[in-house]
């Protein structure tokens, strides 16, 4: 019927009184990269945190390829194919750094206790899991580190790390909380290599975070702003540029445009 | 000190090392592993025990069957513990598992028809002044067993070496057992949970079923060493179970270092002979208390011990020092 | 009604105790993010501290009382330079902090055993006097307490909400990194603290071996479980919740083995019951009656 992979309609959600979504409304389309921009506390993360079920809505409804989510755990989301990253990159520090990506496996045999007594069908997973995730770490350029502690790595690293655990869980769509913040412009253009590479060779949808509208004008193929707990604008990145709304938004700084 | 010269006294301190090890066991695949905070451990060991000596005394059953029934009640408590309270705050958890065993201590303490209450071990008198014992079985398996190693060993072989041996060898197992379990990637999601919820739960894991099964695990293993308790004490006393014995558990995992199996015998014996040999402390100054006061001193000994461990080598004697500093 | 009235007052009293000493551990555990689990055996070395000043050494009995309290405070404060400090410093744990505070627990408990043996004791009062209200029997003791944790109760809370140090208690408790910033001072802060958990901790054994009459080494530790109940209830953290978290679990509690209620039940389950209400409270609000759903960022 349509090509969009994920609809929000109307969601909201309190915290002791204050609205941190309040009716936000948007849809991201099959094999898109959409970013959401918006100032600090216009309800980005809390967004993200609704679509992957960390937080569940006072209202609305959350659909992923035409179903409802919004009540599912995140872990029955994240099996549905919606994986995320964290703003500021969460690691498991005191894993591996190979074993923080094999975190990411589906569908791991070795995961259910009663497989404690099908130890050839834990291995063989084990071995196929081991070498994608090393695969993952060459990309990343991080296989030196793969039995250091994760705790051991730069933020830059960590983001890397956090990206990569995600594609290792195989995602259909995959939600990116700031990837870029804070990240030396090298590492950026290596992150975007990935992205781009990704996109053309697994046909992912993306959705992303982003405090400033300037990172993701190049990558994405629509923005989304959120100001307030609300979307005040929706189109394509050239257009925003000309939204009045979003201006007053960022207070007539044009600190998005700089 | 001739106490200490003793065999006897040794293979006396090995298999309350080896119960109190099996015990920790159960700690450790809990915290060491999956990071939770389980103060209650000593419920699960009281529910075993009593369970099988009730099961004996009272109805009859034999003594394997009982056995099995008393891990798996243990079982069941843990899980009763966990699908009430595992969700909270890990300090909420803490303070809610002690809660659980002082009510399973409270209950055995008031059910006099049930338990035998305050009096101790189902102290219902049959016939005459003695007690009904639960453990004939097992005093006969000794038996057989004491006739077939006192030719190798000689005649060291007694009751309590045949318990000594029979607890370590159920331990050496459980290790094996729980150390192959702890490499595989369902320990490794329990390891991750132990730092954080949201991202295996981001990455598709139930977390509350990993921690879940942490926690029947852990008071499986647990019952197992409550059995071993009832055999061992043949008399059950609710104050055998007291919350201070869940801290032993604990004070043994530290030594150990929480996150490692290997050192747990090594700080159990070292526990073993803390807990057991300081009643020897015959000595100056502590020649000057009488027993009950010794009692006293071997308990605080221990408090000082677990603030000195905790103050000074929080990762224990064979823990690594990294795990610790990058909680 | 007569049993009804007995029983809600018996509460009351209860509450009272409970209060005082949960709201100990409640401003320890926001200022200091360390649940202490000591806190029972200063109730217990507060009532045997005042025994024996008292009964021993024939001091006035308000001068036993407020030395133990000045004792509860001392043994505190070397607690607080010896170790928590040095814990905080190194950024311990909770399982760090949880097991030193039962080490400390431990020494506390073995060491007034030792001193005063494992034998009960009891204060010189007259527990027998007692006075006929609405058909219940109220005992005089009982009813000294109450008026006097009442105003024990009044004080702290007034002396959280209007004074200086209160202010920045609270301040510190919302904020450390901010209120640490804005000038406040810390170590007064911690101090004050303290000294409120370890005078009141004290005062509140005295009240609670005046209503039991005779008490053991263990009368804390007994305690100590329920205490923590109403801590929770109140919202671990949260001053005054403790304070309703105390009264509320001390009413239900005496209440919970009145006939009328289904026959009731055997009072030995008493602190059964205590966590019963406090499980059922944490499985439909987790954060506790006062707690607010925390905002995930």
């Amino acid at each position: 019927m349509n090509n969009l992979i994920l609809e929000v309609n109307d969601v909201a959600v309190s915290f002791g009184g204050v609205r941190a979504v309040n009716g936000a409304t948007l849809d991201v389309e099959v094999g898109s990269v959409t970013s959401v921009i918006g100032p600090n506390g216009a309800g980005k993360t809390t967004l993200f945190n609704l679509i992957s079920g960390a937080i569940r809505p006072d209202s609305g409804t959350i659909l992923f390829e035409g179903l409802e989510i919004q009540n599912l755990f995140p872990h029955k989301i994240a099996d549905r194919g919606i994986i995320r990253t964290f703003q500021g990159a969460k690691v498991i520090k005191r894993l591996s750094v190979l074993d923080n990506l094999m975190l990411g496996g589906q569908n791991n045999p070795g995961d259910s206790l009663v497989n404690f007594f099908n130890p050839k069908a834990r291995k063989a997973y084990e071995v196929q899991c081991h070498d994608r995730a090393m695969e993952l770490l060459q990309q990343i350029g991080l296989e030196r580190f793969a039995h250091e502690y994760a705790g051991i790595l730069s933020g830059g690293q960590r983001k890397l790390l956090d990206l990569a655990r995600a594609l290792m869980a195989n995602p259909i769509l995959l939600l990116l909380d700031e990837p870029f913040a804070g990240i030396n412009p090298t590492l950026v253009e290596k992150l975007l290599e990935v992205l781009h590479a990704l996109r053309t060779k697994h046909n992912l949808t993306f959705l992303l975070i982003e405090h400033n509208l300037e990172t993701v004008m190049n990558i994405s193929d629509r923005v989304i702003v959120m100001a307030e707990g609300r979307v005040i604008a929706d189109g394509k990145p050239n257009s925003i540029y000309e939204n009045q709304a979003v201006i007053d938004a960022y207070l007539g700084t044009r600190k998005a445009f700089k | 000190m001739t106490a200490l010269m003793q065999p006897g006294f040794w293979v006396f301190i090995l298999t309350m090392s080896g119960i109190y090890g099996i015990f920790t066991l159960g700690l450790q695949i809990q915290y060491g592993v999956g990071g939770i905070l389980n103060f209650g451990h000593v419920g699960m060991m009281a529910l075993s025990s009593y369970t099988m000596a009730i099961l004996i005394i009272s109805h009859g059953i034999n003594f394997w069957i009982a056995a099995a029934i008393g891990v798996a009640v243990a079982a069941l408590g843990g899980a009763l513990l966990g699908l009430t309270t595992l969700r909270l705050r890990r300090d909420y958890f803490a303070i809610a598992s002690i809660a659980f065993s002082e009510i399973v201590r409270y209950v055995i303490y008031n059910s006099d028809g049930l338990t035998g209450g305050v009096q101790g071990s189902l102290a219902i008198p049959v016939t005459g002044e003695n007690y009904p014992s639960y453990t004939d079985t097992w005093d006969s398996i000794i038996n057989r067993a004491r006739d077939i190693l006192t030719p190798i060993f000689g005649e060291i072989v007694d009751r309590d070496f045949v318990m000594a041996i029979i607890v370590w060898t159920t331990l050496g197992i459980l290790l094996l057992i729980v150390s192959r379990v702890e490499r595989t990637s369902w320990a490794r999601v329990l390891r991750a949970t132990r730092e954080d919820d949201e991202v295996p739960a981001a990455l598709g894991k139930n977390v509350f079923r990993f921690r879940f099964q942490a926690v029947i695990i852990g008071s499986v293993i647990g019952g197992i060493a409550g059995i071993f308790w009832g055999l061992q004490s043949s008399l059950l006393s609710p104050d055998d179970f007291l919350t201070l014995v869940t801290f032993y558990g604990w004070m043994i995992l530290i030594l150990a270092g929480a996150t490692k199996v290997k050192g747990l015998p090594i700080a159990a014996i070292f526990f073993g002979f803390l807990y057991g040999g300081s009643r020897f402390f015959t000595f100056w100054p502590f020649s000057m208390l009488d027993a009950s006061e010794r009692a006293y001193v071997r308990i605080m000994i221990i408090g000082i011990v677990l603030i000195i461990l905790m103050m000074s080598r929080p990762q224990g004697i064979f823990g690594k020092r990294q795990e610790m500093v990058l909680e | 009604m007569a049993e009804f009235v007995q029983l809600l007052f018996n509460g009351l009293v209860a509450g009272s105790i409970f209060g005082i000493a949960a709201l100990g551990i409640s401003l320890v555990y926001s200022v200091l993010r360390l649940v202490n689990f000591a806190a029972g055996d200063f109730l217990t070395l507060g009532a045997f501290t005042t025994f024996f000043l008292a009964t021993s050494i024939h001091l006035p009995f308000i001068v036993a009382v407020l030395l133990s309290m000045l004792l509860g405070v001392v043994i505190s404060l070397i607690l607080e330079f010896l170790l928590w400090r040095k814990l905080r410093r190194t950024g311990a744990g909770l399982l760090a902090l949880f097991l030193v505070a039962t080490g400390v627990a431990f020494v506390l408990r073995q060491t007034i055993s030792l001193i005063f043996g494992g034998n009960s004791q009891k204060f010189d009062i007259d527990q027998i006097k007692t006075f006929e209200f609405l058909g219940a029997q109220i005992a005089q003791a009982q009813l000294a307490v109450l008026c006097c944790a009442s105003v024990a109760i009044t004080f702290i809370a007034l002396f959280i909400k209007k004074s200086t140090i209160g202010k920045n208690m609270r301040a510190y408790a919302d904020n450390p990194s901010l209120a640490s910033v804005s000038g406040i001072n810390v170590d007064r802060v911690i101090i004050a603290t303290w000294t409120i958990s370890g005078a009141f901790g004290a005062l509140a054994g005295v009240f609670q071996g005046t209503v039991q009459g005779q008490f053991t080494n263990g009368m804390g530790l007994d305690l100590f479980l329920s205490i923590l109940a109403a801590v929770i209830l109140g919202t671990i953290g949260d001053a005054y919740g403790a304070l309703i978290g105390g009264f509320v679990l001390g009413v239900v509690m005496e209440l919970s083995t009145w006939d009328a209620l289904l026959g009731g039940i055997p009072s030995t389950y008493k602190p059964v019951v205590a966590f019963a209400v406090l499980v059922i409270v944490l499985l439909f609000k987790p954060e506790g009656i006062f707690g607010v759903k925390a905002r995930k960022v």
